[in-house]
């Protein structure tokens, strides 16, 4: 019975960890930023789309199988650095310190036009590009058999926590964006240069929210409409957490990954709904979520 | 050095300043005083670039400062501790001190020339700077925010009503730092608001009194302080 449950365990902890890659992009744009990207979702099938048609290309083209590796972060860091830049200063960039409402309308709108032009640059069936998965194979332990690529998933996710927290914490860069979200008017006093830490924090948000679309792509494949579903795990995770939480991100992604995989398995009927039952009962209790704190705003 | 010229600041549609000049001098201390709401604040943010400008001009030996970004003030030599403090709480005191040294990129050597240099005029600070910016007293926060400040200021400091909430005793002792400051930086240009003007007669060169967002009278005698609190 114990033994029975491991695997769902790791099922549901690579489903975390693909969400957790959208969520605390969400959370970080939002705390730096202040705003709640509708959009973000977009970035993560945008990241699948990318990598799916990259990895295609290097099967036909013949060239060695294992390059689907980078070439998964390679479109990532391509939908970050194209899109990333360009769509803060265009369009998000309007919308600092107005209301939730315009900042919603504004980024629902950004939804709207990044699904079209999925359909329009991918078209409108599904792609598969597994062969990363393929290639790692699988591993038996203890007589039960597990997919190496949902392990290296939890591992990328695990370093991606880390990595993000030694980011915040100990460079320069993660210096200056924590003074910004403290506090941006005194950081601009002191010298940092806002504008540049807003951009560079929505484009590391869309970086991570590409890439966990990319992981994706060897496990499920791409098709429309997956944007607006991640879109809403992902609130529905930095909800949990209370928005703003790196760390909280982590344990919610776990949260909802697991209840989702053990929604799966047991009661199938609630697979669609698993998330955002936990996403209610936790806030009946937290309002703020399980690591959030009221924010005070300052006029 | 620093010359406001008949600055104009609206926020949210009201007028909070109308038509302010005032200049400030290397080596003088002018002490800008005003009530609640006078518009004390907002020169003081104006001067920071943190609020635009709806006509008028602010000149840093004679270039137009005004016309660049808010965040280029700290590497002109501007320095500014605003009214409450506005500590990171999660850094700790001495990281607080660093964020403007990082946000200019100063190098290591110069960072902690810079932290000495404020280490020596502030020696409480050094006592505790491992401590987080969020478990410090009003008092001690109003210490930090002045070493910050000094950290870039090497022109000219601003300083927000520094004696705002303080214990009697700890303002004497902000008055005696800020009597040290200006022995040890000569050059360095003051200005510091106030709603009661009889703490700084023994250390402001100039008084300006500000009300209803308009600078009223100037008075160059130091220690003439103008009436109204």
């Amino acid at each position: 019975m114990l033994f029975a449950i491991v695997p769902l365990i790791v099922d549901g902890l690579a489903n975390a960890a693909l969400i957790f890659f959208v969520a605390v992009g969400l959370t970080l744009v939002f705390s730096v930023l202040r705003i709640l990207n509708v959009a973000h979702g977009s970035f993560y099938s945008i990241g699948a789309y990318v990598a799916a048609s990259i990895g295609l290309w290097i099967i036909s083209s013949g060239l060695n199988p294992w390059l689907s590796f980078p070439a998964l972060l390679i479109a990532a860091a391509l939908v970050a650095a194209l899109m990333g830049p360009l769509i803060e200063r265009t369009l998000v960039h309007w919308t600092y310190g107005k209301g939730e409402a315009v900042q919603i309308l504004v980024t629902f709108g950004l939804f709207l036009i990044l699904e079209d032009l999925q359909r329009i640059v991918f078209g409108v069936r599904s792609i598969y590009a597994d062969t990363p998965m393929a290639l790692l194979g699988v591993s038996e332990i203890g007589g039960i058999i597990y997919l190496n690529y949902q392990l290296l998933l939890i591992g990328l996710a695990v370093l991606t926590l880390i990595g993000l927290r030694l980011f915040i914490r100990h460079t320069r860069q993660g210096k200056l964006i924590s003074a910004v979200v403290e506090d941006r008017e005194v950081s601009e006093a002191m010298g940092i240069n806002t504008r540049r830490i807003f951009m560079m924090a929505f484009t590391l948000g869309v970086f991570l929210a590409a890439l966990g679309g990319a992981l994706a792509t060897p496990t499920s494949g791409v098709a429309p409409g997956l944007g607006a579903e991640t879109m809403v795990l992902a609130f529905a995770v930095a909800a949990i957490a209370g928005l703003g939480q790196v760390e909280g991100a982590a344990v919610a992604a776990v949260i909802v990954g697991v209840a989702r995989v053990l929604a799966i398995y047991y009661v199938p009927a609630l697979d669609a709904v698993a998330p955002y039952l936990v996403m209610l009962v936790v806030l009946l209790i937290w309002p703020y979520g399980l690591f959030g704190t009221t924010q005070s705003r300052r006029i | 050095m620093l010359e406001m010229r008949k600055v104009t600041v609206s926020i949210a549609g009201v007028r909070v300043l109308r038509e302010v000049s005032l200049t400030l001098r290397p080596g003088v201390c002018t002490v800008l005083i005003g009530r609640n709401g006078a518009g004390k604040t907002t020169t003081l943010r104006a001067i920071m670039g943190l609020v635009p400008l709806v006509s008028g001009e602010i000149l840093l030996e004679g270039d137009a400062l005004h016309e660049r970004p808010g965040h280029a003030r700290a590497g002109l030599g501007l320095g500014y501790a605003p009214e409450d403090r506005r500590l990171i709480p999660g850094f700790s005191i001495e990281e607080n001190l660093l964020l403007p040294a990082l946000a200019l990129n100063l190098t290591a050597a110069e960072r902690k020339r810079r932290l000495d240099d404020v280490y020596g005029l502030l020696p409480q600070l050094a006592e505790m700077r491992k401590r987080p910016g969020g478990a410090t007293s009003g008092g001690q926060g109003k210490m930090v925010a002045l070493g910050r400040a000094l950290m870039v200021g090497r022109k000219a400091v601003l300083l927000d009503e520094p004696f705002q909430g303080l214990a009697p005793a700890l303002a004497l002792d902000y008055a005696r730092t800020l009597a040290a400051l200006r022995r040890e930086r000569e050059g360095l240009a003051l200005l510091i608001t106030e709603s009661s003007p009889h703490l700084l007669d023994a250390i402001a060169d100039e008084t300006l009194s500000i009300e209803r967002g308009a600078i009223e009278a100037e008075d160059a005698a130091p220690g003439a302080a103008t009436p109204g609190h």
